[in-house]
């Protein structure tokens, strides 16, 4: 159920069913994959994009508040009000030791959800004095967006101190699709940095500090009607872990995002009758959106093997979210003076504080059956700082307390049976409840550039819950290895945006006002097929495919769903050398909201070469690579791709590293 | 046993008892902050010296005003027990022929004084640019029972943004309507309290207050196009005012529309106030 990725120095033993581990290591040869390329490859995540920044996870359909995403267990939040800021665009491979993907409602180690939770684990120094002083250094250009990229890695230690120092310079310009075509607002540069140390007295206890930032400046939507100048991301982190037979691990942490968008940038000039003369006029309109989100948490987490067949886990934590998003809309009717700037709260300055509790229990039964149970309470507290957060609402008739509580809940039971050494079958059921976002309770105003309506939030949503039943079935032979898995959420209360004709569209861009409601009823199926088949030890194959059906009501189709979609790569390894070439296709999207905005996406196909050359000099180790992505320089676009903005054209990358 | 119960259960009445006497203390209110004297003099005859204060200079408009009444002989005397009358009068000269005069609608003070003064409208139609305007009070001073009038020459300013319609009725008989907005005074984002007064001109001289109307309000932005939900419509609730809800989903520049009916029938055109916060 769960998929452990270790992006780095990969250990993977041979008895394991496949798993995202082979997905990585098949996909390792270009080291400068986002974490974008390589997550969009694993199985149940698919991508939501809006530009060529910041791609949202989504796990078997299931996104956003849905989800559980976390930075090794703590909790991050975006500021931007319109989603354009998912944590995982603040991390990057580099960053990262592993990425685990759990799916389906007994992923709730680190929050109750209903969709499933991404977990990523930041890089730890190294304490090993054979290994005492890493570095590398990497440099690597993509010719599509003239993308410029620097990675780098340090790292010093002794027996017990050790340090880490990793970070990225990324810039890309405008990049342009398979019929040269540039696409505007699609670039951005980032820079990131993280450090770490660690003190490990003995071998049982260590310390680790940890520091994170992440900026991204310049970062265009070509999507969405507004850009970012500024996305920055900072973490702090304390981590006190006790490897013995009873294991602890503790976590203080404080992280910060901070998200300034406005369409400074855009074409904001519109004909409209200009009130003060009453004919149609140029109107000059400017919008600021900036929001910030903090959160403080800490959590401990102890594992006891209480007897010889019987694991219990036991996790407690709590964690305070503020966040605050405004809009100020400055508008200027040609030869007047510029209007009383328009001022609104679309995310009211927000408390929010939850106490969770986690349990679980692992029963190895027997060689044969493993039996996992597990559960968790969330106790959320949402605390309005403002007054004004207040009577901004009381425009819909709310009166809102200042402070609401709700308590969520989730109960899960799985086991895994091994039929033989090759073939093993996981079934799990259970029941999540998960709490509705800030956004969603209280967004005022939130644009969705997708259906073109304004999103405002619902104080009295009750929490989404589901119903969920997954059956995994798992081969591996030391020449073939193939999973089957099947999702099925029956969701309950499923929060989404009703329209609302009796609240008008707030300004030009909008076609309405829509409202978030719970809906009685949503479904969710998804389907996996992964097979890595490895006839000759130079060769092997790997083919992915993802399926995803959703329906809310029993009838409407789910929107932002992905249609099936097929990876086939095969891959060649000789000596210093690996050659791979990958297609990518998927079929057409048919079954589309047309309520929500969505329309057709037609199917496509896209083949990628890649190759790698491995040597060293003295004791600088190389790894030089040379790749093109969308060979026959296809048009296209995915069906999550928001504004249906084309994806680039063929690309030449070059990459070389230099690791000593 | 049983009497130490009671003992302690009436300790904590009379605890609570006083405790709650706390809370009622009375703090001293002066009713003049935050007003300005606009308006001063003796009104011969009653004995009496006149001020009239306001939030701001008089407007075209509701103008709030505060009459203070002292006693002519000794100013520290405030006179708390009088009848007060407004007798605004506008005097428009005219080419030909004698001046056209008229007045506007007022609501008189109450007889006993809140706070040691007297609380008043007038509300002004015009500006002072086609004629003057003289406001005249007229005090009954109870403490004496004696008349008299203080007058005051005064200029009214025209009020930007505007905050009175003066109309005619689209009716029959072509009633002179004055609608004048009062609230909200300080508007902000989310539910306000939106109040109008409404005073038909019945003559040049008597301008009564009138509860035969509807009124319909719709707010809108106009530089975003949009108006805001869950307005309540003005109702009638005495002497004239109107009382709804008008809900501000941002700061900035909204018009609010009026339509004022009769018997369900629209009868003023495009009347509206600016409201910018």
């Amino acid at each position: 159920m769960s998929d452990t990725v270790l992006l780095h120095e990969l250990v993977v033993a041979v008895t394991l069913p496949l798993n995202n581990n082979d997905v990585v290591d098949f996909y390792r040869t270009n080291q400068f994959a986002t974490l974008d390329n390589i997550t969009s490859r694993l199985n149940g995540l698919s991508l939501i994009k809006r530009g060529a920044y910041a791609l949202e996870p989504q796990v078997n359909g299931f996104s956003g508040g849905q989800l559980n995403v976390t930075i090794d267990g703590m909790r991050m939040f975006g500021a931007c009000t319109d989603k354009m800021d998912p944590i995982t665009s603040y991390i990057e491979p580099t960053n990262l030791k592993n990425i685990t993907v759990k799916q389906g409602t007994g992923s709730s180690n680190t929050g109750c959800n209903i969709g499933g939770a991404v977990d990523m684990t930041l890089m730890e120094p190294v304490v090993d004095s054979a290994q005492a002083q890493i570095a590398s250094i990497a440099f690597g250009y993509e010719s599509i967006s003239r993308s410029k990229n620097l990675l780098l890695t340090l790292g010093l230690g002794n027996e017990k101190w050790s340090w880490l120092l990793d970070g990225v310079y990324r810039k890309n310009e405008n990049y342009r699709v398979g019929n040269n075509q540039e696409v505007k607002f699609s670039q951005f540069e980032k820079t990131n940095i993280h450090s770490a140390i660690m003190f490990r007295p003995n071998k049982q206890n260590s310390f680790k500090a940890d520091f994170l930032m992440d900026a991204g400046f310049n970062v265009g939507y070509p999507a969405l009607p507004m850009d970012v100048s500024l996305a920055r991301a900072t973490l702090f982190a304390l981590e006190y872990q006790h490897k013995a037979k009873t294991q602890l691990k503790a976590k203080l942490y404080f992280n910060e995002v901070v998200h300034i968008m406005d369409d400074s940038k855009r074409d904001s000039l519109y004909f409209l009758e200009n009130p003060p003369v009453g004919k149609s006029d140029s109107v000059y309109m400017r919008m600021d959106m900036p929001g910030k989100s903090s959160t403080l948490g800490a959590y401990a987490q102890l594992i006891v093997p209480w007897n010889e067949k019987n694991k219990f886990t036991l996790k407690v934590d709590n964690y305070t979210n503020n966040s605050v998003a405004e809009m100020t809309m400055h508008m200027r009717y040609a030869g007047f003076a510029p209007e009383k700037p328009m001022y609104m709260q679309t995310w009211p300055a927000m408390l929010r504080n939850v106490t969770g509790l986690f349990v679980e229990n692992n029963t190895y039964l027997n060689n044969k059956l493993t039996l996992t149970l597990n559960g968790r309470l969330d106790f959320n507290i949402d605390h309005l700082q403002s007054e004004y957060g207040q009577q901004q609402f009381s425009v819909f008739n709310y009166e809102l307390e200042k402070t609401q509580t709700k308590l969520v809940k989730s109960l899960n039971v799985s086991g895994q049976y091994r039929f033989d050494t090759h073939f093993s079958m996981l079934a799990s059921t259970g029941y999540a409840e998960r709490m509705p976002t800030i956004g969603e309770l209280f967004g005022f105003y939130l644009f969705n550039a997708y259906d073109g309506y304004d999103y405002i939030g619902n104080p009295y949503l009750k929490a989404e819950k589901s119903n969920f039943f997954r059956l995994d079935l798992q081969y591996s032979h030391s020449k073939l290895k193939a999973n089957l898995n099947q999702s099925l959420s029956f969701i309950g209360d499923y929060i989404m945006g009703a329209t609302n004709p009796n609240i008008q569209a707030m300004n030009f861009y909008t076609n309405g006002t829509r409202v978030y409601t719970n809906v009685l009823t949503a479904r969710l199926y998804s389907a996996d097929l992964q097979i890595l088949y490895s006839p000759l030890k130079s060769l092997s194959v790997f083919v992915l495919s993802k399926l995803t059906l959703g329906e809310i009501n029993k009838n409407t189709p789910m929107p932002l769903i992905s249609p099936l979609k097929n990876i086939v790569a095969i891959q060649y390894e000789k000596n210093s050398w690996e050659l791979q070439a990958e297609c990518e296709s998927a079929l057409a999207q048919n079954r589309i909201n047309v309520t929500y905005g969505e329309r057709v996406t037609p199917a496509y196909a896209v083949l990628n070469v890649k190759s790698a050359y491995r040597f060293s000099l003295s004791k600088v180790a190389f790894n030089a690579g040379l790749g093109i992505t969308n060979l026959l320089n296809n048009v296209y676009y995915e069906h999550l791709d928001w504004g249906r903005i084309k994806r680039p054209g063929r690309s030449v990358e070059l990459y070389l590293k230099m690791s000593y | 046993m049983k009497s130490i119960l009671s003992k302690i259960l009436a300790l904590i009445i009379t605890i609570s008892i006083f405790s709650s006497c706390d809370e009622e203390a009375v703090t001293p209110v002066n009713p003049l902050a935050g007003l300005t004297k606009l308006s001063e003099g003796y009104a011969l005859g009653a004995s009496a010296k006149v001020q009239v204060w306001g939030v701001k200079a008089f407007f075209v408009g509701y103008n709030k005003l505060t009459v203070v009444v002292l006693d002519s002989i000794n100013p520290t005397d405030t006179i708390k027990d009088a009848h007060i009358q407004f007798m605004p009068v506008m005097t428009m000269p005219q080419t030909t022929g004698m001046p056209m005069v008229h007045a506007c609608p007022v609501e008189n003070p109450a007889e006993t004084a809140v706070n040691g003064v007297f609380p008043g409208v007038v509300a002004f139609v015009m500006p002072s640019m086609g004629g003057s305007w003289k406001l005249s009070t007229m005090i009954h001073n109870h403490k004496n029972d004696k008349e008299g009038t203080a007058s005051f020459d005064i200029v009214v300013a025209s009020a930007s943004p505007a905050v009175m319609s003066v109309f005619t009725a689209t009716t029959a008989d072509a009633s002179k309507l004055v609608l004048s907005l009062v609230e909200p005074a300080s508007p902000k984002v989310g539910m306000n309290d939106i109040e109008f007064t409404l005073h038909r001109k019945a003559n040049m001289m008597s301008w009564p207050a009138d509860s035969t109307y509807t009124i319909e309000i719709t707010p809108e932005m106009p530089s975003m196009g949009h108006g805001s939900p869950n307005n309540v419509n003005p109702t009638h609730t005495g002497n004239g005012h109107y009382k709804g809800k008008v809900n501000f989903t941002m700061t900035g520049e909204w018009k609010v529309n009026v339509l004022v009916k009769k018997d369900g029938t629209p009868v003023s055109n495009n009347a509206s106030f600016t409201i910018t916060f």
